[in-house]
This record gives structure tokens, sequence and C-alpha cells, in this order.
């Protein structure tokens, strides 16, 4: 059923960069939920620990001009495409030298020089914006694509068919992105919906539809390398379903009682896309565990660096509060 | 509750004043409209008036003393009631009571002291009704609204300011029997022109009146006047550098002109025109084409007007009052004679309003009466200069190469050279030479 | 001068940017080879092509979201949105996305759409297509919202709205389109938050938005005879609101009424009468403040109710009349 990655598309290099990302994601939430439970973030965030192969494998194939549109899970999605992490936790914290001058917290995280429009905290509300950006990169003849990711739980929003559609017709460089992690909030995608794939939808709209193994790093990274060479080639859009987990509950509230703890323990036990993607590169001598902890050890240090430099950071001023509304 | 009476602001420079005279006795009867304690603020006495009935339980300050605006000078309430001190604690009859608990105890003995009143009916005016009547010391209360349900509306005021203004139009021989017989003119209706009040009102009304007291003018008043001139004059000449130019004015032209248009004036409305009226027309006419002058420096900003506002001083018994002439650039003799004059009484009779002396842009202060040829005048603060008028004389002038008799008059003109530099100060006072030399030209 | 139709002024103004601007670019429903609803963009297809006249499908929000990653990644979209009560379903686009994305990322992205809509009443469209909804965008901080009354204020303010690198909502009022007035062909910018004295008087300020600007004039007109002076002032954009124009209108004649198209109840009137209620001007009011508005009914069908349902020239006469105690 899923296609499986294979190694042609990476070197060694580039191959150790993406398993140092998909660690950094992981141990950048982690941190983030310790930090949460110690007080020094508040509000709410929404962790994507189990689902780092999607923002990677797919960011892997994008040019730094190349657009993404994120969702509030986003911080893997940042991340992937290049974001700093220092500048990241001090936005989670609040603080004056973070993404969004402590204005737009864990939600709104945008970085727009690297081609990241930002995350989006309303459902579906990224997809209508990518068309616009593809449209821009069409009319002004830029070449770059965007590709918006969303969760299921979007995929029964008006605005996710009305921008397929809108997409499909224009032939528009897009690539819509969906990481199908089972649950919105607390709904099933199975009870949510009557079909069993979403890319099926993209059949309603004349576009191709295609699934992925989401923990697939290189599965993903394929997928999505053929969607965007379409898109380059003003073939159109594309919708990739990227099946995968949301390991974590949907956000620090949530009691998962909408789901089994067995469920959970297989699909972190079986199907952890680290473990999966490390373990390939260690069967074929890509990696050593020497280096891999070597990895380990880098990410823990930009971590830390990271919190220090978002807890020595000053708070925005009030005098901050009433500017950037307007241009 | 007691209400509390508060310093009314009077004017909208008045940031002080001084009590002069308490007129109600702590623990007396005070009703809604009776003098309640006199006021001296801006060089004008001002009798304010009590807003409600009911017993004047405490005053906060004693004659002579200085009060900010809106600071509370007194309250009034019902018999027995207690007053809170400042500090909001303590209360004068519940000072026996320990310190702990006070405030509760004192409470509950209010509240049943207290019995539930009504509560006060106010007035009902418009904002900009209750800022002009503020501005001009007027009470609400005798001001009769024309507005829906009564409610007093701007031109309510505009009305009631205008005809008591008219109201004091009275003939010289009235005034002065008036002023000897401590009457005041404003009650008095008036038979003559423009209901101008004549002798024989006067002692009409005398007769009828003979028994009714009138408030004599209270002496204390005499001391805060002089101090508020004092503190103004060492102000003035201690922050404004003050330079004086004097110039030598030929007024034959004037003297003639003044021949020519007295009679015309006192037959259109009954007031006979000075020299002072037509250096006051000549100095307005003047300072309009010369807006540097027409300034003032207040809290770091040079404020320039567009109006122009000549001050005169006035002399009367206790110290000097300055009444001023509003647009006076756009009034003509005839207007300006006749304002002078009624300020003039007003001024002599200690009746000037705030709002007669508000506004100044210039001041002229005229010795010419005495036998002063020249003087130093300090400037009327916040103006930026002050202009002293010498006597008029005879003199041997060469005039074409004659020597002739001609009217000469020095002018000595201050100013502050803060604000206004020499050049421009001695273009004006140029200026004015010339305007007063060809009177006629300010008939164009 | 030339005289042309209020339509003619915003299809003028929008064909001249797109001319001098290849970043301009207008999409929307109809507005091909129909001409849009109501005309405005009549024979534009044919002169710019199907690219930079973009007809979409009936997708509101798609095609509003369409619009602001267009913005936000360089272009200058016009959107028309059909009618201005259809903001219902493009309202996630504008309120949490244009609106907020420049102040949620810290101050780095720019959002220059202009949505243009018509609103009103008057046409018999009854209660979905008659509102006048703009005191809802004026909630929201991030939007412009710009209320032109004149062919000529259109022109001038929709080339503004256009340049403007925030979102504007620009609403239309769908019984001025037909409206004629004197137009200059060259291009020329009003700055959004400037309002225009339409009327100088002495008694009575009205301060009117769209079509209550007209019908203000009229009665202004009217009460001239019966020796009652009447300044008319359109504050031509409701944020920003010229603030100062107003302010000084009602400090010279101490009476003021607002008179606004839109239900009266938590309309925009109500904000403009707030403010000059809180200003230094409070003390040179001679008389209550007024608002006329509409009523609170929603936009019924029938001719004559749907007159009622909002101020007329006569109601604005009996007002002036009230507030100067005559």
């Amino acid at each position: 059923m899923f296609k499986t990655g294979k190694n042609h598309l990476f070197s060694q290099e580039q191959l150790r960069k993406m398993l140092y990302e998909m660690l950094l994601i992981r141990r950048f939430e982690e941190k983030v939920e310790q930090l949460f439970q110690q007080g020094k973030i508040h509000g709410t965030m929404h962790l994507c620990i189990g689902q780092e192969a999607t923002a990677v494998g797919a960011c892997a194939i994008l040019t730094n001009e190349d657009k993404i549109i994120s969702t509030h899970r986003g911080h893997g999605h940042c991340i992937a495409k290049g974001t700093e992490v220092d500048r990241m936790m001090a936005e989670l914290l609040g603080k004056a030298t973070g993404y969004c001058k402590g204005k737009g917290g864990s939600m709104h995280i945008a970085d727009l020089d690297k081609g990241n429009l930002g995350a989006n905290g309303i459902v579906a509300g990224g997809l209508p914006l990518a068309t616009g950006a593809a449209l821009t990169s069409k009319m002004k003849e830029l070449g770059y694509v965007v590709v918006c990711f969303f969760g299921d739980g979007s995929t029964n929003e008006g605005a996710f068919h009305e921008s397929l559609n809108l997409a499909s017709i224009w032939n528009l460089p897009v690539i819509f992105f969906c990481e199908n992690n089972q649950y919105a909030m607390s709904g099933s995608i199975k009870e949510m919906t009557n079909i069993q794939h979403i890319a099926e939808r993209a059949a309603s709209y004349g576009i191709p539809g295609e699934i992925v193994d989401g923990n697939d790093l290189l599965a993903v990274a394929e997928v999505t390398k053929k969607a965007v060479e379409r898109a380059r080639n003003g073939e159109g859009a594309t919708l990739i379903e990227a099946k995968t987990y949301r390991w974590r509950g949907h956000s620090r509230s949530d009691a998962r009682k909408y789901r089994t703890r067995d469920e959970e323990k297989e699909w972190k036990t079986t199907k952890d896309p680290i473990a999966l993607f490390k373990n390939k590169l260690v069967e074929e001598n890509m990696l050593t565990e020497e280096i891999f902890l070597e990895i380990e050890e880098q990410v823990k240090k930009e971590i830390e660096a990271a919190v220090e430099f978002a807890e020595n950071s000053p708070i925005p001023g009030e005098e901050t509060l009433e500017t950037d509304i307007f241009a | 509750m007691a209400t509390k009476v508060v310093m009314p602001k009077l004017g909208a420079t008045m940031e002080q004043g001084t009590i002069v005279n308490w007129f109600v006795k702590v623990g007396d009867r005070v009703e809604y409209g009776e003098p309640l304690v006199e006021v001296l603020t801006d060089k004008v006495n001002i009798e304010v008036e009590a807003e409600m009935d009911g017993i004047l339980l405490k005053t906060c300050f004693e004659a002579d003393e200085v009060v900010q605006v809106h600071d509370v000078i007194a309250y009034i309430g019902e018999e027995g009631e207690v007053i809170e001190d400042a500090e909001g604690g303590m209360l004068q009859q519940a000072s026996a009571l320990s310190k702990s608990g006070a405030q509760e105890t004192a409470e509950k003995f209010v509240s049943k002291k207290q019995p539930e009143t009504e509560p006060q009916t106010k007035i009902r005016r418009t904002p900009a009704a209750r800022k002009l009547a503020k501005e001009n010391s007027l009470s609400l209360e005798t001001v009769q609204g024309t507005g829906p349900k009564g409610r007093i509306q701007k031109a309510d005021i505009e009305e009631h300011l205008r005809y008591s203004l008219q109201k004091t139009k009275a003939t010289p021989l009235a005034q002065k029997i008036a002023h000897s017989n401590r009457l005041d003119l404003s009650q008095i209706q008036g038979s003559g022109i423009n209901g101008k009040i004549v002798r024989d009102d006067v002692l009409k009304y005398a007769n009828v009146e003979k028994d009714v007291s009138v408030h004599a003018v209270n002496k204390t008043a005499f001391t805060g006047m002089r101090k508020v001139i004092a503190d103004r004059m060492v102000q003035s000449a201690y922050t404004a550098p003050h330079v004086t130019l004097t110039s030598e004015i030929d007024m034959t032209n004037c003297v003639n002109m003044r021949k020519e248009l007295l009679p015309i004036i006192e037959k259109q409305n009954g007031y006979r025109l000075s020299f002072n009226e037509i250096i006051v027309k000549a100095v307005a006419h003047t300072l309009q084409n010369h807006p540097a002058i027409n300034v003032s420096l207040q809290d770091d900003e040079i404020i320039h007007y567009s109006t122009v506002n000549i001050g005169f001083a006035v002399a009367i018994p206790n110290g000097l009052v300055v009444p001023v002439v509003k647009n006076a650039n756009q009034k003509g003799l005839a207007a300006i004679t006749e304002e002078c004059k009624t300020l003039g009484s007003l001024a002599r009779e200690g009746r000037l309003l705030p709002d007669h002396m508000k506004d100044g842009t210039f001041t002229i202060s005229n010795l010419g009466m005495y036998a002063v040829d020249a003087f130093t005048p300090i400037i009327n603060q916040p103006e930026a200069a002050i202009l002293g008028v010498g006597r008029i004389q005879e003199k041997p002038m060469a005039v074409n190469g004659e020597i002739k008799l001609r009217s000469m008059m020095a002018l000595s003109l201050s100013f502050d050279h803060r604000i206004v530099d020499g050049a421009p100060a001695a273009e004006f006072l140029t200026d004015v030479k010339d305007a007063l030399e060809n009177p006629y030209k300010l008939i164009v | 001068m030339r005289e042309i139709t209020y339509a003619e002024a915003i299809r003028e103004a929008m064909s001249q940017e797109m001319r001098a601007n290849q970043d301009v670019f207008i999409l929307g429903e109809d507005i091909g080879i129909y001409g849009g609803a109501f005309g405005v963009t009549n024979g534009m297809i044919e002169e710019f092509g199907p690219e930079r006249v973009r007809n979409t499908p009936i997708s509101e929000a798609a095609i509003s979201g369409c619009a602001v990653g267009a913005a936000m990644t360089g272009m200058r979209p016009i959107l028309e949105l059909q009618f201005s009560d259809f903001v219902t379903i493009a309202m996630d686009n504008i309120v949490n996305q244009a609106a907020k994305m420049r102040y949620m990322f810290g101050g780095k992205a720019k959002v220059p759409v202009v949505i243009r809509t018509p609103g009103g009443s008057g046409a018999g469209f009854a209660a979905q297509h008659s509102q006048s909804l703009e005191a809802w965008m004026a909630h929201i901080p991030g939007l412009k919202v710009v209320q032109p009354s004149t062919p000529y204020d259109a022109k001038g303010l929709l080339k503004a709205a256009i340049n403007d690198d925030n979102p504007v909502m620009f609403y239309e009022h769908k019984m001025l389109y037909g409206v004629k007035g004197d137009v200059p062909e060259e291009t020329y910018e009003i700055p959004l938050g400037k309002a225009d004295i339409k009327k100088e008087g002495k008694d009575v300020t009205i301060v009117a938005t769209a079509m209550m600007v007209h019908k203000s004039m009229e009665a202004a007109k009217l009460l001239e005879e019966e020796g009652i002076s009447v300044e008319v002032i359109d504050p031509r954009t409701l944020v920003p609101l010229d603030e100062e124009t107003i302010l000084h209108s009602v400090r010279k004649t101490g009476r003021v009424i607002v008179v606004y198209e839109a239900v009266k109840r938590g309309g925009y009137g109500a904000e403009i009468a707030s403010m000059i209620g809180e200003s230094d001007v409070f003390d040179y009011l001679d008389a209550p403040i007024m608002r006329l508005g509409g009523r609170a009914v929603p936009m019924p069908y029938n001719a004559f109710l749907e007159q009622k349902a909002v101020p007329q020239v006569e109601d604005i006469i009996q007002a002036c009349k009230t507030i100067m105690n005559k």
C-alpha cells in the first residue's frame, strides 16, 4: 500500500542532516513540554512528536525560495524549513527576540526570509493563503512552489475543498500536504470521514492524490519530489496524504480518552520515524552508533543554547503593544 | 452626605484663588444662591454663591489663605452632620472614638443619623452653557432655559450676559449717585435711550429700596489685591527682560479729529470720545499688521494670536485693573468708546467679571491725565509688550522749516526681549506713530 | 470637468493602477465577460486579459484567502466581493488572516489587499443582500475601512487603498453606482483618514456616510430655506477616522447628528458619537449628540418597508429641527 523509500535522492551528508533535523524537532518538542510544565511557557502548544518525518521529508526537497505554510502543530515544519530554534524558543517564551517579537507565540511562527509563510491557528486557514502564494509565483513567474501542510481535520472544512478546486482550475504550483495523524483533536478520522483515504478527494478536483507512509522519511521525500516537479513544470497541484501518528495529545490539556494506550504503544514502538530512519542508515552503512551519539550530543547543545538565549532575552516593552498593526 | 464646596475655577488661566471673606459663619444656615465666600482671583473679587441649602458645617481656609482651584474650601450639609477630614478617616464628632474601627463605626453612625434625602434636582443645562456660565462666573440658577424641558443652552447664557451688560449702562451722574448710595446698578431699570439708567431711575430706586441694606465692600480685599498686583509685577519685572522704546508723536491731527468726532459719537451712543480710545484704535489697527508683537510666552511656547484684544489699565481705589476690548481692530471708534467707557465704569465700581479681563493680547497704560511725559511701563504678563501713554502738550516744533506749536505726546513701548527683538518692536512703534499722526488712515 | 458615474470612477481607478503597476490585479465572481454583478469591471477583461482580471468560482473562502496569500507574497490584489453580505463566508481570511498577519508575525508581513464590496439597501434585494456591515470590520485592528460617497472620492480613495500596504475594506454603495459627478481623468489620490466637508454650515454638524451623505445634503438644502445652517461632513474613511475635522466642526456648531444607514445599534455612528462625547469638544455641545441609523430589522423586501428601515431626508430634517429646539 505505502511506497517505501529508497535512497537514491540524497548524499550521506544530506541523510545525516535530515536525521539531525528530526532529532532537533523531537528534542525541541520535549524541551518545550518540559518548560511548559515548569511554567516558563504559558498559553498552549501542540506538539508534533512522532510526525518528524513528514516535515523533514517534504522540506528536504524544497529550495530556500520555495514556500511552506504551516499549522498550529507547526514547530517541526519551521525547523525543517530552516527556522532557527533559538528565536523559536524565544517566541515560545514570549520574548522580544522571538520570531514574532513575542506577539505571535507557538501558533504563529513565521520566517518569510526562509520561505516560511507562517503557522496558522485556524484549521484549514492556510489552504486559501497557499493558493494565493502560488498565484503570485505563477503571475510573476518566480518559479517557486508552495507546500501547504494541514491535518486530517482540515479536510472537512469548506476552505479545503474550495482551495483544491481553485488551485486545480488555475493550475497553481501548490502541494497540499495532509499530515493524517489520525485525530482531529479528539475526532478520529475514521469517525469523521466515510472514505478510506483522504487522498481520494483529489479526484473530485481533477488533481493527483498520493498516499505515503508519513513515518518513512525517504518515502515522504520521494512523493514530495514528484509533486514538486509537477508543480514546477506547470502541471499544477497535488494532494499528498501522509499517514502518521500524533504521539502526544492534541494540546497540553488532553487526557487522550478517545484512544487506547495500546494503540499509542504500537505506533511508538514499531513506527517511530526517527528509529526507523536511523536503523535504515546503520543498515546501509551510512551511520554508526558513535556518529549517532555525536549527532545526539550536537542536538542537545543546540537546544540548550536555544533555551539559554530565550531565557536571557528581554520581554517586549509595552511600547510595542500597538506597533506592527499597520505597515 | 455633606456637599463639598470647592475653590471654583473662575477663568481659564486661574490656578488658585485667595479667600477674602466668609459671609456665613460656621454653623449658620445658608441658602441656595446666597453669597458664601468672597474669593480674589486675577485682580477681581468674586462672590461665590452657595450651591445648595444647608448648614455651613466647616470652612477649611481662613481669609487671605491661597487655595488651589478645585480644592475643598467648605462643607454644607444638614444640622448635626459630621465631616470627614481630608484624609477621609477621622470624623469631627466621632473623634472620641478610638482610631481602630473608627471608620466602620463612623459609617454606621453616619448612616443612622443621615436620613435618605431626595437626590438634589440638577439644573438641566448643556455642556456649552455650563462652560460659558462658568467662564463668566454666572450662576445657572439665575438663567432661564429655553431648551427642551427648560434646558439651559448656550444661547440662553449669551442672552443673559448681553442683558446684564446692557443693564449696566448708566449716565455718569446716575453712576455717581448709585455709587455713593451703594446701590447695585444692575438691579435698576433704566428709562433712557437703549435702557440707559439716568439720574431719576437711581433716585426712584433709592426711594423704593431705601431700607434694603446693600452689602458693603469688604476692606480685607485690599490686602489680597495688593498682593496679586505685587506678585504679578515682580514676576513680570524679574522674568521678562524689559526694553523700553520711546517716541514722540505729533497729536495735532488727532486733536482735530477728536473735536470733529466727539459730538457725532456722543449723539450716537451718549459716550464722549477721548484720546484713550483713539490710541486703542490706532494700536489695534497697527497690531494686526504686526503679528510678531501680538504674542505671548506661556509654558515654553510662543502663542500667536489671531485676534487683537487690547487691555487698558484702569486705576481704581484699591489698585489697578485691566479690562479688555476684544477684537478691537474690527471695531469702530464709536463702539470702542462705548466699550471703554462701560468697562471703565464697571472697573471703578469693582464689578468687572473675569470675562471682561481675560484674553488680552496687548495692554495700554495711559497716564496722560497726569503731568507725566514718559515712563517705563511693566508688561502685563504673559503678553509681549505694553504701551505707556504720556500727556499731550503743545510744543514748538519745526514744520516745513517753520516753528509751529504742535500737540506733542510721548509713547513708551516696553517689550519682552525674550520673544520680541528690538527691530520689530521699533517698527511697530513707528507704525503706531504713523497711525496717530495720520489718524484718518484708521478709517480706511 | 468631466462627469462620470461612481461605478465608472471605480473602474477608472482600477484600470489606471493596473496599467501603472503589473502587481495589481483583480479577482472575483463574475467579473470577467459578465463585468461584475453591478457592471463595475465592464470591459476590463478585454483590456487586461483573464490573467489579471481573474474570474473565480463562487468560493468566497478560497478567493478571499487567495487574495491575502497573493498580497503577502508580493502582489497587490483587488478582490471584488459580490455583495458585502458575503463577508460572512470570507470572514476568516479577512479577520483572522489579513488583519492579524503583520502583528502575529512581529511586523514581518505586508498584506496590501483591497476588498471592494457593495453594501447598502434601496434596491429591493432584501435581507441577505442589503446590509451595511462596515462596523464589523472597523472593529478589527489591522483593517482599514473606506466608504466613499461620490465618484470623485471613490476614484481617489481607491487609488490610495490600492497603494496602501495594508488590508483595506472598500465599501461601495450599490445605489450610488449610477450617481454621476465630476471626476478628473488623470490619477489622483485622496489620503485615507481625511474627512471631507461636503457643505459648510454653522448651526448643526451632520456626520454622514455613504448614501446618507446625499440624503443629508438634500436635507441641508431644504433646511437652509428655513434658516437652519447645516454643515455636512463625510468621514470617507472609518479607519483611520479623521477625528480632527469632525471635532473642529462640532466645536463650531455645538450640535451634531451622526447619520448612517447601518443598524443604529452597534453601528459605526456609535463610535463617532462616543468619540465626540469623550473629547474636549464635550464642553461645546449645546444639545445631546444624536444618531440616526437603520432600524434593528433584517432588511425587508417591500419597497415601502425598506424605505422605513433606514433614515430618509425627512428624518434628517426632523432631527435637525429637534436638535435646534425648533
